[in-house]
C-alpha cells in the first residue's frame, strides 16, 4: 500500500533514522532556512554534499529515488533554460559581470557570469531538494509530529499533520474502488477517449462519493478521540519521542552551530547589503 | 452490591431530532456484572451507550430528563473527560478509533492526553498490551493488522488507565467468524480476571452469548423491554418480534416441535441437555424430506488455473472454478484471503497473470472492463461510497448514460430496473432520505440497469440488525429467482451461506481450498479452521444426537427454506 | 442561530474540526497526488483544489487554509518532490478565501447552497487565487529562491486560471451535491 509513498511509517535503522524527531526537524529547518538566506556557494556547497550523503546513507529505494531527481534536476534545467531565454545578461544583474564566451546574436549572448549564476541557483535548489529528500525518507509522521512540537508549534496541529498521514492509504484506497467501480460502471477516464471538460465533469462522479464518506468518518474518530482524553490538558506527551541517542547527543552542539550560522546570515543581511547578491570568485 | 450505573427515569433527545430516542429508562448496573444490551438498529442501545459513556451531552446536544449517575458521576455535569477516567469506551468503527500511526502509539494516546512522562508511559503500553496479546505487535502500522488486532489495540488503549467499566460498541460488527470468538473470550477473560464491570452492546446474540453473561437487556425503539437472564430471555418470544435473530440451536430445536421452559440452561448449548429432546429431533430429522436440488444449468464463467500477483507477492494462487446460470454462491475466507482481488478479477480491473477466464465460453480477455460491466455487475460493500447522484432515478440512469445507450432506451431500462427493484413509486425521491437497506437497494438497481448476468455483492449485510439484513437478502432473493440473475456473495457471515446459497468457494492466503455445498464446508473441520470459520452449534447438536453433522446442516437449510417459503 | 463574525471567520474549533482539517489534508495529499488530470504532458488540472471549499463549507475558513496549505506539505511529503513553502503559503492564502462563502450564509450541512452561494463563491475563488497564487506565491518565491519574476508570473497565472477553474467547475457542483445529500426530505409520497 505505501509503497508509492516517499515518507514511510516504520523507521528504519540507520544512524540518521534513529536520531529523535527532534534533532531532524531542527537540523532540516535550519539548513533549509541557511538556504534561503544565503546565496554564497561557498555555505551552499557543503550543504548539498551533506544532503547527498545523508540521501545515501539511509539506504533509500534507488529506482524510486533517481526517477524523482532526475526529473527534478530537468525541470530545473529547463527553467534555467527559459531564465536564459528572457534575460541571456542575467549574471550583470546577479553577480556583477558580463564576460562574453560566446554569442549568438546581440541580444543572445553567453557570459560566465550567467553560468556562474546559474551554477549557483541550481546549487541552491538541488540542496534543498535532496535535503527534503533525505528528510522526508528519513523521519515517520509521528516524529515529524513529536518535532514539530518540539519547535513550539501547537500540538493540535502537530496531530493535524499525524492524523493526516494515518488516513491517507484509506483514502487512497477508497479513492481507487471508488474510481473502479465507477468505470465499471461505464465512466471513461481514458484522455484519448474524452475532452478534457468532459473529464473534469467525469471526476465529479467520483469526488462526490469521495468526500461524503471521508467525511463520513470525522465524527467517529473525533469521539474516538474525545473519549481518550484528547484536548484535556494544554500540552501532551510524545510516546514516540524516544530518550536521545549518543547521535543526538553529538549532534546537540551542530544545532547550536547552525542557529549561530542563520542568526549571523541575518543579521549580515540587515546590516550589509551587497552590491550584488551572488558571490563569484573572480569578482 | 453497589450501583456503578443508575438511570432514573431518563429519556433523552437530539436535537437535530423532534422525537426522543431514549425514553423512561430505569436501570441500575452493579459493580462487577456483564451486561448485554441487546437491540435492533435505531432501538436506542447505542444512544444509552453514549450517555453512559459521556459523549451524551459531551459531543452530542440535545434534551436531558432525568438523571444518570455514572461512578457517582452525573454525567450531564460531569466533563468527558472526568467520565473517561471510569468508563473505557471501545467503539464500533475500530478502524475510525485506530488514531495512531502503530499499536503502541495508538495504546498511549490516552496516556500521551494524560501528559504522563515516556519511560512511564512505556511500560504501561506494555503491560496492557500484554494482557490483550499485543505485546508483539507494538511497531506493527495500522494497515497491516486484522480487525480483530485493531479491536485488541482499541482495548489495551483503555485497560491502562485502570477504569471500572469497559462498554463494548457492537464489537462483532467488523470482526470474522473466528475473530469474533476470540473477542467474546477475551472480553469475558477481563471480566474474570480483571473484575471490571462489562458492558456489551450488540444484535448479534448468539456469537455474545458464546460465553456467559449476567443479564440481558433488550431494548426497541427507546425503551427497555427485558431486564433478564439469558436463559429467560431465549424461552420468551421476544426476540423475533423485535428484529433479534434466534441462535440457531434454538431455531432448530423449536423446528423440531420442542418447547421450553424457564427452567432449560439455554444461553450455552454446551449447558443445555440436548438428550431431553433427542427424540424429537430425531422424529423430526427423519420427516424432511430434500427439496429437488436445482439442476445445473449452463456454465456462465469458468476460471482456469488463474493466478494473479501484487508486484511479487501471490494475491491468488491457481484459482479453478466454474459458475453457473441463475446459481447463488459464496465466496468465503478471513481478510486478505484473496475474496476481493477475485472479485476486481471477475470484473476484468485486473487480468490473470497465468491461466484463463472463460465467459460463456469465450475468453474474456476480449472484452473491455466497460463491456464486462454489461455482463458482470459489482456492488460495493458501503452504498455511500457507490452514491453520486441525488434522486434515485438519475442513480440508476447514470450507468447507462455512461455507456451511451440512446435516451428511447435509457429511459425504457431505467423504468424496468425501477419497477424490478421495487424503487419505482420512490423514483423521484432523493438519495438523502432513504435508509441504509433502501441505498443498498439503489446501488444494486444501478448496476442492473446495465442487465449483467452476474451481480457480485460485498459483505451485502456488513453491520445490519436482523431486520435490515432479512429484507436486503429477500430483494436479492427475488432478482435471482425471477430474473435469473447469478449472484456471488463475498461474505464472512456464515448464517448467510447457510441460508441463502447453493454453494461455497473457501479462500485461505490466495488459495482455494474448498469448492462445495454449504453444509458440506460447514461440516469440514480442516477447512474452518484454515478458512477462520466458526463451527456452528447445530454441527454440537448432531454430534450429541449422533447424526452426520454434514446431513443435519442440510436438514437444518430445508426446514429454514420450506419456512421461508411458507412466509 | 446566529454566529458572531469571529466564528464565521475563524471557524469553531474543537476535536472535529481538527480531525476535519486533517482528513481534508489528507484528501488534499491523496488528491494531489493520484487526483490529476493532465492537460498536457507538463501541465494538470488537480481536482484537490476542491477540497478547502468542502472543508471551508463544513468548518469555516481558516481551518479551509489549514487543511489546503498542511495538505500542500503533506502531498509534497509523500510525492517526494521537496518542499515549496512558496506554494504552501499561497495556498493557505487562497483556501481561505475557498472556504469563505460559510460566512455569507451558505450552510452546506444543514442543506443551505443557493445561485447565490455559488456566485459568491466563484468570485472568492477567483479573489482567492488572485491573492494567493498572483501575489503571496510570487512574492516569497522571489524573496527566498531570487527567481526570475517573468517566470514565476507565468507560473503564477497558470495556478490561478487552472485553479480558479478547478474550484469552480468542479467545486461548485460538489457543493450542491453535499448540500442535496445533506437537505432533510419533505412531503415525499410514493408515485404510481
Amino acid at each position: 500500500m505505501d509503497n508509492k509513498l516517499f515518507i514511510t511509517l516504520t523507521p528504519g535503522n540507520t544512524f540518521i533514522d534513529r536520531l529523535t524527531g527532534k534533532t531532524k526537524v531542527r537540523i532540516f529547518f535550519l539548513l533549509i532556512f541557511i538556504l534561503t538566506f544565503t546565496w554564497d556557494i561557498r555555505i551552499m556547497l557543503p550543504i548539498l554534499i551533506l544532503s547527498i550523503v545523508s540521501l545515501l546513507s539511509i539506504k533509500p529505494d534507488k529506482k524510486k529515488n533517481v526517477a524523482i531527481i532526475i526529473f527534478v534536476l530537468l525541470m530545473n534545467l529547463f527553467n534555467l533554460f527559459l531564465t536564459w531565454v528572457i534575460k541571456p545578461n542575467y549574471g550583470l544583474e546577479m553577480v556583477g559581470g558580463s564576460t562574453v564566451l560566446f554569442r549568438f546574436t546581440d541580444f543572445f549572448i553567453v557570459t560566465a557570469e550567467t553560468l556562474w549564476y546559474f551554477l549557483v541557483r541550481l546549487t541552491k535548489f538541488m540542496a534543498s531538494f535532496l535535503l527534503s529528500l533525505a528528510f522526508i525518507q528519513s523521519i515517520t509522521p509521528s516524529e515529524l509530529a513529536a518535532g514539530l512540537h518540539s519547535v513550539k508549534i501547537p500540538y493540535k496541529i502537530c496531530t493535524i499533520v499525524s492524523l493526516a498521514f494515518r488516513y491517507i492509504p484509506d483514502i487512497t484506497r477508497d479513492f481507487n474502488n471508488i474510481r473502479i467501480s465507477m468505470q465499471t460502471r461505464g465512466l471513461e477516464l481514458d484522455s484519448r477517449k474524452s475532452s478534457l471538460f468532459t473529464r473534469l465533469k467525469q471526476y465529479i462522479l467520483i469526488l462526490v462519493p469521495l468526500i461524503i464518506t471521508s467525511f463520513d468518518r470525522v465524527g467517529n474518530i473525533a469521539n474516538g478521540m474525545d473519549l481518550r482524553g484528547f484536548g484535556k490538558n494544554r500540552d501532551k506527551t510524545y510516546y514516540c519521542e524516544h530518550e536521545d541517542t549518543q547521535g543526538d547527543k553529538v549532534l546537540a552542539p551542530v544545532v547550536l552551530l547552525l542557529c549561530g550560522i542563520l542568526l549571523t546570515l541575518i543579521v549580515l543581511k540587515i546590516l550589509y547589503k551587497p552590491l550584488y547578491e551572488v558571490w563569484c570568485p573572480w569578482i | 452490591m453497589s450501583a456503578v450505573i443508575e438511570f432514573k427515569d431518563f429519556s433523552f433527545r437530539y436535537k437535530t431530532q423532534n422525537e426522543f430516542t431514549l425514553h423512561d429508562i430505569n436501570l441500575t448496573i452493579n459493580k462487577g456484572e456483564k451486561v448485554l444490551i441487546l437491540g435492533p438498529s435505531g432501538s436506542g442501545k447505542t444512544t444509552l451507550g453514549s450517555c453512559i459513556n459521556g459523549l451524551i451531552p459531551f459531543s452530542f446536544d440535545g434534551e436531558i430528563k432525568g438523571s444518570c449517575n455514572v461512578c457517582g458521576l452525573e454525567t450531564k455535569d460531569a466533563s468527558i473527560f472526568k467520565i473517561s477516567e471510569h468508563v473505557g469506551t471501545v467503539q464500533q468503527d475500530t478502524d475510525a478509533q485506530f488514531v495512531g500511526l502503530s499499536v503502541g502509539e495508538d495504546i498511549a494516546f490516552s496516556l500521551e492526553n494524560d501528559m504522563v512522562p515516556r519511560p512511564e508511559m512505556l511500560e504501561r503500553v506494555e503491560s496492557s498490551a500484554t494482557i490483550v496479546g499485543m505485546e508483539k505487535f507494538l511497531k506493527s502500522v495500522p494497515y497491516n493488522i486484522s480487525g480483530g488486532q485493531k479491536q485488541k489495540t482499541a482495548l489495551a488503549g483503555i485497560l491502562h488507565n485502570d477504569v471500572e467499566i469497559l462498554l463494548f460498541d457492537e464489537p462483532l460488527a467488523s470482526l470474522d467468524p473466528a475473530m469474533g470468538m476470540s473477542a467474546v473470550d477475551l472480553i469475558d477473560r477481563i471480566h474474570r480476571d480483571h473484575h471490571k464491570t462489562i458492558l456489551i452492546i450488540e444484535h448479534r446474540l448468539e456469537d455474545v452469548l458464546y460465553r456467559h453473561v449476567d443479564r440481558v437487556i433488550l431494548m426497541n425503539e427507546g425503551k427497555i423491554l427485558l431486564d433478564t437472564t439469558p436463559d429467560l430471555l431465549l424461552s420468551s418470544n421476544m426476540l423475533k418480534e423485535n428484529g433479534i435473530r434466534e441462535p440457531l440451536y434454538i431455531s432448530a430445536l423449536k423446528n423440531a416441535g420442542v418447547e421450553f421452559t424457564a427452567e432449560d440452561k439455554l444461553a450455552s448449548i454446551e449447558d443445555l441437555d440436548i438428550d431431553r429432546y433427542k427424540d424429537k429431533i430425531l422424529e423430526h430429522f427423519h420427516t424432511v424430506k430434500e427439496s429437488e436440488t436445482k439442476q445445473k444449468n449452463k456454465k456462465l464463467i469458468e476460471v482456469r488455473n488463474a493466478f494473479f500477483y501484487y508486484d511479487d507477492y501471490p494475491a491468488l494462487k491457481d484459482i479453478s472454478f466454474d459458475l453457473y446460470e441463475g446459481e447463488r454462491i459464496a465466496v468465503v475466507g478471513k481478510n486478505g484471503a484473496g475474496k476481493s482481488t477475485l472479485a476486481k478479477l471477475l470484473c476484468g480491473i485486473i487480468r490473470p497473470a497465468k491461466g484463463q477466464i472463460l465467459i460463456e465460453g469465450e475468453d474474456y480477455l476480449k472484452y473491455s472492463i466497460k463491456e464486462l460491466g454489461e455482463i458482470v455487475g459489482h456492488v460495493m460493500q458501503n452504498p455511500n461510497q457507490m452514491l453520486v447522484k441525488d434522486i434515485i432515478r438519475e442513480e440508476i440512469e447514470l450507468a447507462l448514460k455512461l455507456n451511451g445507450f440512446s435516451q428511447e432506451v435509457t429511459n425504457q431500462r431505467v423504468e424496468e430496473t425501477l419497477r424490478m427493484a421495487g424503487l419505482y413509486p420512490m423514483r423521484n425521491w432523493p438519495v438523502s432520505v432513504l435508509s441504509y437497506g433502501q441505498k443498498k437497494r439503489v446501488t444494486i438497481a444501478s448496476i442492473l440497469a446495465l442487465q449483467p448476468k452476474v451481480i457480485i455483492l460485498d459483505e451485502p449485510t456488513a453491520g445490519q440488525d436482523y431486520f435490515h439484513y432479512t429484507e436486503i437478502m429477500n430483494f436479492i432473493c427475488e432478482l435471482n429467482e425471477k430474473h435469473n440473475i447469478t449472484i456471488l456473495f463475498v461474505t464472512h457471515d456464515m448464517h448467510l451461506a447457510i441460508e441463502y446459497t447453493d454453494r461455497a468457494i473457501v479462500f485461505t492466503d490466495g488459495e482455494m481450498i474448498g469448492d462445495d455445498k454449504v453444509y458440506r464446508i460447514l461440516s469440514d473441520d480442516d477447512i474452518i479452521g484454515r478458512a477462520s470459520l466458526k463451527k456452528t452449534s447445530l454441527v454440537t447438536i448432531a454430534e450429541k444426537v449422533g447424526i452426520d453433522p454434514e446431513e443435519y446442516i442440510h436438514y437444518f437449510i430445508e426446514c429454514e427454506k420450506k419456512e421461508r417459503a411458507n412466509g | 442561530m446566529k454566529k458572531s463574525l469571529a466564528k464565521k471567520l475563524l471557524g469553531t474549533w474543537n476535536t472535529r474540526t481538527i480531525v476535519g482539517v486533517a482528513i481534508g489534508a489528507a484528501l488534499f495529499g491523496v488528491l494531489m497526488n493520484y487526483g490529476g488530470i493532465k492537460v498536457t504532458t507538463n501541465t494538470s488540472l488537480t481536482s484537490a483544489y476542491v477540497i478547502p471549499a468542502i472543508v471551508g463549507a463544513l468548518f469555516g475558513p481558516l481551518p479551509a487554509a489549514l487543511s489546503a496549505g498542511l495538505g500542500n506539505c503533506v502531498a509534497d511529503l509523500i510525492g517526494g518532490w521537496g518542499f515549496w513553502f512558496d506554494w504552501s503559503f499561497g495556498n493557505f492564502v487562497t483556501g481561505y478565501f475557498a472556504g469563505l462563502v460559510g460566512a455569507f450564509g451558505a450552510d452546506v450541512e444543514n442543506g443551505v447552497f443557493t445561485t447565490k452561494h455559488a456566485i459568491i463563491h466563484a468570485v472568492l475563488c477567483i479573489v482567492g487565487c488572485a491573492i494567493g497564487f498572483g501575489l503571496v506565491t510570487p512574492i516569497l518565491t522571489y524573496l527566498w529562491y531570487s527567481s526570475e519574476l517573468t517566470i514565476t508570473w507565468v507560473q503564477a497565472q497558470a495556478a490561478i486560471i487552472s485553479d480558479a477553474s478547478v474550484l469552480i467547475v468542479v467545486g461548485i457542483p460538489v457543493l450542491y451535491a453535499l448540500a442535496r445529500r445533506n437537505a432533510r426530505g419533505t412531503n415525499l409520497s410514493k408515485e404510481d
